[in-house]
């Protein structure tokens, strides 16, 4: 969610209770003999306005399991969940008096703040990293198939290397099980010949089953190839295989330019083209890695919210009930 | 030497210190062989135009430089020496040269020994080159089911280019490329399975060395299961719908047809595979049916009931009829016979031909065959359908049997006609003519005066409109769809462009001949400018909803082909895939949108239908299952039988198939049922059952939006936003 | 062969069912998800099993209360069968009494109004100001009396003038004193002239009451004397007596004659005597005269001859013989005359307020010397005795608040009543006004306390009962009840 102007109607309301509810308890707070606190009537409408806000927060989690429900769009209940959310906060130092009191209600309190300041910390960073992952990660596909397209880009690396080197002895890897997107039919095999497209052809444009060049196979000597295949078995293939392991040069992208113009004064221009291929792939590599770091920065502050919080609604509806009680 | 009574018209030479007398504008090597010298050639044939590429035929004609012989014509007193040393030395560093980049022995001489390059070169001695091995290969094309391509044999002899031009007349091969690379291509260079070659064989019946061979003679054919039998082309020939087909024809295209038997109960084909072969019953009876469940995928629930879960299953018409669903009485499917709605299930019997858009165009099979007594039929590839198509026997066949068992299905298929009277219907049987077409023709054109009505009996035709923005297509028709009534009423202009894109037989009715008909019916007219009507109206609207941007950035990506996108705003996108959660729970779990594709600035275009202004998907269906709405939704109609062309076809995999589990009769137990997935295609259907789109609502960071690309982008792409 | 990006190319490297398996971020989340909230209702758990509810409470307990700390129970009652347990008055009144603050009062509150607890460790008497102010803000809508203030928020907002010292309010005090002439130095002290006399000279709390500087102990036995435990009826209502003093530093003794007087008021009555009548009712002073004179003439016969002393002839009198013989009886009854006249007339007179032949409290004495009853009207001697009123000197001067002098003992008597100094009138009332206290008794942090509750309590201790202690050490200290 971005912090822009489509915020303005949130924004302002949230203001609005804010600028009520602190007179409110500024008054409050001078006129109650024992100063405020969280069982007087303005103290418990308060505990019960604030919870209210935290209740409504952590039900975005169940409103974004029935995604179809026509309860409200998920835009509205995210803009509620970060308002209201942040608005609890304020709402439980009003209802407390500023007073952390006893055992449970400092946890509480402690459960609040922090919870709340994670929220605002991911929402910075849901305001800034999805920028930063369209500048940076051009070839972006989605993080749970990162390992599956890294996979993909081995085998893309090793057709592109055997097309110039020959065989070089790499284990082809099995069938994938599951179905495959983009009109993929996982249950049926589909005859070798492609269907032809009987359309005019200004219309198949960006269509991919479509003519495929004619195959320049061009096969590099032994003696021509060896410092591709090195380099290819030593250090590409090992590095596409763990791209995170430091101290590998073709995890840097400034070295790994300079390494690829290197393999190509050491090649004939014939392999010129299949090198560029490899360094598009090095660079997809390079870009996924960057794109799972970013990922889990963009995610990773949920595993302490999302279970702070929980905590948080359990033991403040204890501490309601028990403060009820006693 | 000639003397000075030469008659006119004749020339006088010496060939081999042989006085030879030739008519003038005879080639040289003509002469030679008139009179019984052989020059040893490559690149010449006899029944095509000499090119004189192979210099193979040189012969020293007393000028400064060796003349091919093959092109050369004859001149008075012209001395020919033929076997020189000089000639000789010649020829054989041809033939070495040629030899240096033969992958010798090549597939021909491997298998019948008769490669001409290596015949004559070891005659001359040159069958070991001192030129090293050409180094780089030039590769195969396996792709013809009927013919092997072996580029690296090629010696670019041009035989069979001119073959296929000259003597056959299909215009398929050509050259391509030079120096090194240069070599034969087929159309532009597309694989030979994948062009619009037609297997006659005339290229491999040309080609002197074993670039191309017939695959029978390297072993694949029509796979020769049991009950398969070769037979020899005599035997074909006595059967009457044979009769005119040239018997050299079946003999060089001998696996390409073969009889078979089936036993009763025996599967003869299934729905939704993949083949290349055309049918056609000599005894015997066959039941074709749809095994597949006749119902469409139906997402429902949730709109409704607050708690309710939405789930994807299969409805029927009676339980969820949907507008504009015009075919109600009958499947189109690829025989010759139509099967209803309601009951699925004909009969074919000798006589009948099936398969003929699986074996011509390479489309799914439509139904599921299988034979109710002991069947013997003819399963043919496509080289020998064709030239049946074009005999003159077999083709009155068909056209009778169309006549009898469909046409009238097709004809009351048109609203038009559906509630005319029994005779009315009859007249039209008889006027109507049956027109074939090739792939790319035009049938109609836009604004062409409009004068004949026209039936689909078999292929795909293109209806497209054209405005000042570009094109669009309308729908793409198949078998058992019309177009052109309008035409029908008299007065009036084609509205849109009717191209066929493959090869596709239309059923005529002439507006003249139909005038006169309604004439003596005039009660039919009424109903008819009803409909008309109609139709314009329809047309009208449809106009309207065309914006008039021409925009040619979008062309890479496709953008502007697309009439409604599934952006995602990359800037606010979180990457929660709450948008593909929401999908996949609105439709059985199963997601109809991914969340990758290419960008276009700041949005990812995701991979959801994009409802194309010209839908590819549509091309091609078996069953013609798939279409388009007015609404721009495309639906899937009940008798999808999952073979997934469409998916295949969409450039963007937007379709993707959803596997259900029905019961359905087990083959093996009659009677019983047994449990089975059967798979319905599917693509984002817009949620037209809810308000919204699910992923539209369900993204909470106001990033996933179902955008008109062309005012969505409008600032963008600099045109004005327009409405 | 260049790499080529299609749409499709892409969504087929996808798997359509990606988003329903697990990884590692979300099951970490649900791990994650579930741990923590069962770690807290762990937590909860295991405090009720152990019954420790110490962790629901809000704050430590007051100072007083501290050894209650783990005692929920004590105050948080739990009705059978009803799941509220809350801190009723009814558990306060275990253990201590509050009387009520006044019979008529409306809003009776709750004993957690003013005493909160679970704050710390505080006074838990200590009650705010607001508490008060609750009623004494607007006392008549409170329903109570329009005698008070009725507009009192705390110290420096509403609260009146002290009672003592409001507009025509005397001293009701009868024994005449110029504190004035007092504080100037005195020119005939007893021991030299020009004696500067202290405030502590005659002043003293009432703990510390011995050995006064000008204490006489012949006077000690007088049988008037104050009980210290007298207090002085609040004219207004019989009710409300603060705490009985409890370290006797609190209140100042009553000024006694014998402690502070007899030093320089000496009582002498006859030339032939040097000491003094009793400081005592005038009974007992005739009694004593006519003993002493009784007794003198026994040891002195020859006196009964008395001589005409020219000095003493009085205009308006007839003249007594020349000489004239009496009988010692007669001698006793005219000395003794001469001698309470002296006393009624000046002596006594200087302090107390006497009414010398009071015509309304004749009282006829029994003389021993009834025969010469006459006596008296020959000389003209009055035979009644003079009334003398009560002292009535104000023990207690401000009843509905406590001051204690003990822990001001560091400030100079003259700073707080400096009225001291100037003051010439009897009733004039020394007292230090409220401006004085708000000196030092204001709000904020470099003042001292001035809450309601540090010289007023809302309890009327008077009415005060006993309460049943209902904690026993070993019970406390296995930690049960």
């Amino acid at each position: 969610m971005r912090m822009d102007k489509t915020q303005r109607g949130w924004a302002l309301a949230s203001l609005t209770i804010l600028a009520i509810s602190a007179p409110v308890y500024v008054l409050y707070s001078f006129e109650s003999p024992q100063g405020p606190h969280g069982g007087s009537t303005i103290g418990l409408i308060f505990g019960a306005v604030g919870f209210g806000f935290m209740l409504f927060a952590v039900l975005l989690g169940a409103r974004k399991r029935v995604p179809t429900w026509r309860i409200g769009r998920a835009q509205a209940w995210m803009r509620g969940h970060l308002w209201l959310g942040f608005l609890a906060l304020p709402m439980i130092l009003f209802h407390g008096g500023f007073h952390f009191g006893g055992t449970l209600t400092r946890v509480l309190m402690w459960l609040l703040i922090v919870t709340v300041f994670s929220g605002v910390f991911g929402a910075a960073l849901q305001h800034y990293v999805p920028r930063v992952m369209t500048s940076d990660v051009p070839l972006e596909t989605i993080y749970d198939e990162i390992g599956n397209v890294r996979s993909l880009l081995r085998e893309e690396a090793d057709r592109a290397i055997e097309s110039i080197c020959g065989s070089l002895g790499i284990r082809k890897p099995l069938g994938e099980e599951g179905q495959r997107a983009g009109g993929f039919t996982a249950l049926r095999a589909i005859a070798a010949s492609a269907v032809p497209l009987r359309t005019s052809a200004t219309v198949s444009a960006g269509a991919s089953a479509a003519v495929v060049a004619a195959p320049e196979i061009i096969l590099l000597s032994e003696e021509e190839s060896a410092p591709l295949r090195r380099f290819f078995l030593h250090e590409m293939r090992p590095f596409l295989e763990q791209p995170k392991q430091r101290g590998q040069r073709l995890g840097d992208a400034a070295k790994a330019t300079s390494v690829f113009a290197g393999l190509r004064t050491l090649l004939p221009a014939a392999a010129h083209v299949t090198l560029a291929d490899l360094e598009d792939i090095c660079d997809e590599a390079r870009q996924l890695t960057r794109q799972e770091r970013l990922h889990r920065w963009l995610h990773g502050w949920l595993l302490l919210h999302i279970p702070l919080s929980l905590a948080l609604i359990l033991l403040g509806a204890i501490h309601a009930v028990m403060a009820l009680r006693y | 030497m000639a003397t000075a009574t030469t008659p006119p018209g004749l020339v006088d030479i010496t060939i081999d210190g042989q006085p030879v007398r030739v008519p003038a504008g005879t080639s040289v090597f003509d002469a030679a062989r008139m009179n019984g010298i052989n020059i040893p050639t490559l690149c010449h044939l006899q029944n095509q135009t000499p090119v004189g590429v192979c210099r193979l035929c040189v012969v020293d004609t007393g000028a400064r430089v060796l003349a091919a012989s093959c092109v050369r014509p004859v001149e008075p007193g012209m001395k020919v020496v033929t076997n020189s040393e000089k000639v000789l030395g010649v020829r054989k560093t041809l033939l070495e040269l040629m030899m240096s980049d033969h992958p010798s022995p090549c597939a021909r001489q491997q298998n019948s020994g008769d490669c001409e390059l290596e015949t004559l070169a070891k005659a001359a001695g040159a069958s070991q080159p001192r030129f090293a091995k050409r180094t780089i290969a030039r590769g195969k094309d396996d792709s013809s089911l009927a013919i092997a391509v072996d580029h690296d044999a090629c010696i670019l002899c041009d035989r069979c280019i001119r073959g296929c031009d000259e003597v056959k007349s299909n215009f398929v091969l050509g050259r391509m490329g030079k120096g090194y690379s240069a070599g034969i291509a087929f159309d532009l260079n597309s694989p030979m399975g994948d062009s619009t070659c037609i297997s006659c064989g005339e290229c491999m019946v040309s080609c002197p060395t074993g670039a191309l061979t017939n695959k029978s003679v390297v072993g694949t054919a029509i796979a020769a299961g049991p009950g398969a039998q070769g037979f020899e082309a005599e035997d074909l020939l006595q059967i009457p719908v044979f009769k005119g087909v040239s018997g050299t024809f079946l003999e060089l295209n001998r696996g390409a047809i073969v009889k078979r038997h089936f036993r009763k109960g025996e599967v003869i084909c299934r729905e939704g595979e993949f083949g290349s072969t055309a049918f056609y019953i000599l005894e015997g009876k066959a039941k074709v049916s749809i095994s597949t469940p006749i119902a469409h995928v139906k997402t429902q629930g949730g709109a409704k009931g607050f708690f309710k879960r939405l789930t994807s299953t299969l409805v029927a018409r009676e339980q969820d009829k949907r507008d504009e669903e015009v075919r109600d009485r009958t499947i189109p499917i690829d025989a010759s016979v139509d099967l209803s709605y309601g009951n699925p299930v004909a009969e074919l019997g000798p006589g009948d031909l099936f398969g003929e858009m699986t074996c011509m165009n390479f489309y799914p099979r439509s139904a599921t065959v299988i034979a109710e007594s002991d069947v013997v039929a003819f399963e043919m590839l496509r080289n020998v359908l064709d030239i049946m198509l074009k005999n003159k026997t077999f083709r009155a066949q068909l056209d009778q049997t169309y006549r009898r068992r469909a046409l009238e299905n097709h004809l009351r298929g048109v609203p038009m006609f559906a509630d005319l009277s029994p005779d009315f219907i009859e007249h039209l049987k008889e006027s109507v003519e049956l027109q074939r077409f090739a792939p790319g023709q035009a049938i109609a054109l836009q604004g062409d005066p409009a004068d004949s009505f026209y039936l689909v009996r078999i292929g795909f035709v293109k209806i497209s409109e054209n405005y000042p923005g570009g094109e669009m297509v309308l729908a793409y028709l198949s078998r058992g769809d019309y177009f052109g009534e309008i035409g029908l009423l008299g007065g009036g202009f084609r509205t849109a462009t009717c191209t066929a894109l493959d090869h596709v037989e239309l059923v005529r009715i002439s507006g003249d001949d139909f005038r006169d008909m309604v004439a003596r019916f005039p009660s039919v007219r009424t109903g008819l400018e009803a409909v008309a009507a109609e139709r314009r109206a329809a047309n009208q609207q449809r106009m309207q909803m065309v914006h008039n941007v021409p925009i040619d950035q979008f062309l890479s990506q496709g953008l502007m082909e697309a009439q409604s996108l599934l952006i995602l705003d990359l800037q606010n996108c979180t990457r929660c895939d709450a948008c593909v959660n929401a999908c996949a729970d609105a439709h059985d779990g199963i997601t109809r949108l991914i969340r990758d594709g290419l960008r276009f600035d700041q949005y990812l275009v995701a991979t959801s239908c994009r409802q194309c202004r010209d839908p590819l998907c549509m091309v091609g269906c078996p069953v013609g299952s798939i279409r388009r709405r007015n609404s721009l939704e495309v639906i899937i109609e009940d008798w999808c039988i999952g073979c997934g062309l469409c998916a295949q076809n969409c450039p963007y995999g937007n379709i993707n198939l959803h596997p259900f589990e029905v019961m359905v009769d087990d083959p093996e137990r009659a009677g019983r049922k047994k449990a089975a997935i059967k798979q319905k295609a599917t693509s984002c259907d817009l949620c037209t059952h809810l308000k919204e789109p699910s992923c539209v609502y369900a993204c909470p960071h106001d990033a996933a939006h179902r955008v008109d690309p062309r005012t969505f982008f409008a600032d963008m792409l600099g045109q004005g936003s327009t409405k | 062969m260049a790499r080529t990006r299609t749409t499709k190319k892409l969504a087929q490297r996808i798997d359509l069912n990606y988003f329903k398996r697990p990884t590692p971020l979300k099951r970490a989340k649900f791990w994650l998800s579930l741990l923590l909230p069962l770690l807290a209702i762990a937590w909860i758990a295991w405090r009720g099993f152990t019954r420790d509810h110490r962790v629901y409470s809000n704050g430590r307990m007051s100072k007083a209360h501290a050894v209650l700390e783990k005692e929920c129970a004590a105050c948080h009652v739990q009705k059978a069968g009803a799941f509220s347990a809350k801190a009723v008055d009814s558990a306060c009144l275990d253990c201590h009494d509050g009387p009520i603050h006044h019979a008529a009062q409306t809003p009776t509150a709750a004993c957690a109004t003013c005493h909160a607890e679970h704050r710390g460790r505080i006074n838990i008497a200590a009650a705010s100001n607001q508490a008060c102010a609750e009623c004494h803000a607007d006392l008549k809508a409170s329903g109570n009396s329009a005698r008070f203030a009725s507009h009192i928020r705390s110290f420096e907002d509403g609260h009146p003038q002290f009672a003592a010292l409001q507009e025509g309010s005397r001293d009701p005090g009868t024994i005449k004193l110029n504190h004035a002439i007092h504080m100037k130095p005195i020119r005939r002290g007893p021991n030299g002239p020009n004696v500067q006399l202290e405030c502590g000279n005659c002043h003293r709390a009432t703990a510390t009451d011995a050995d006064l500087m000008y204490a006489d102990p012949n006077y000690r036995a007088a049988t008037v004397s104050y009980k210290e435990t007298d207090e002085v009826l609040c004219l207004h209502c019989e009710t409300l007596r603060t705490p009985r003093a409890v370290t006797g530093r609190e209140l100042m003794a009553p000024v006694k004659f014998a402690n502070a007087c007899a030093g320089c008021h000496l009582l002498t009555f006859d030339k032939r005597f040097d000491d003094g009548v009793p400081h005592d009712k005038p009974e007992v002073i005739h009694a004593f005269l006519v003993k002493t004179f009784r007794g003198y003439i026994a040891a002195h016969p020859t006196e009964v001859r008395v001589q005409r002393d020219p000095g003493r002839d009085l205009t308006g009198r007839p003249l007594p013989p020349a000489v004239h013989t009496l009988t010692p009886a007669q001698w006793v009854a005219e000395r003794t005359a001469e001698a309470e006249d002296l006393l009624w007339r000046k002596t006594c007179k200087q302090c107390h307020t006497l009414v010398p032949f009071a015509k309304t409290s004749r009282r006829k004495i029994e003389s021993p010397v009834t025969q010469e009853s006459d006596i008296g009207k020959l000389s003209g001697i009055p035979a009644e005795l003079p009334y003398i009123a009560p002292a009535n000197i104000t023990l207690q001067w401000m009843p509905h608040a406590k001051f204690d002098h003990g822990t001001h003992e560091g400030f100079t008597c003259v700073s707080c009543h400096a009225k001291a100094l100037t003051s010439t009138e009897t009733s004039d009332i020394l007292l230090p006004g409220i401006e004085t206290c708000e000196t030092c008794h204001a709000p904020g942090q470099e003042h001292s306390e001035s809450r309601c509750f540090e010289c007023h309590t809302y309890h009327d201790w008077s009415k005060r009962k006993e309460v049943t202690p209902k904690f026993t050490l070993p019970a406390l200290r296995t930690g049960s009840g």
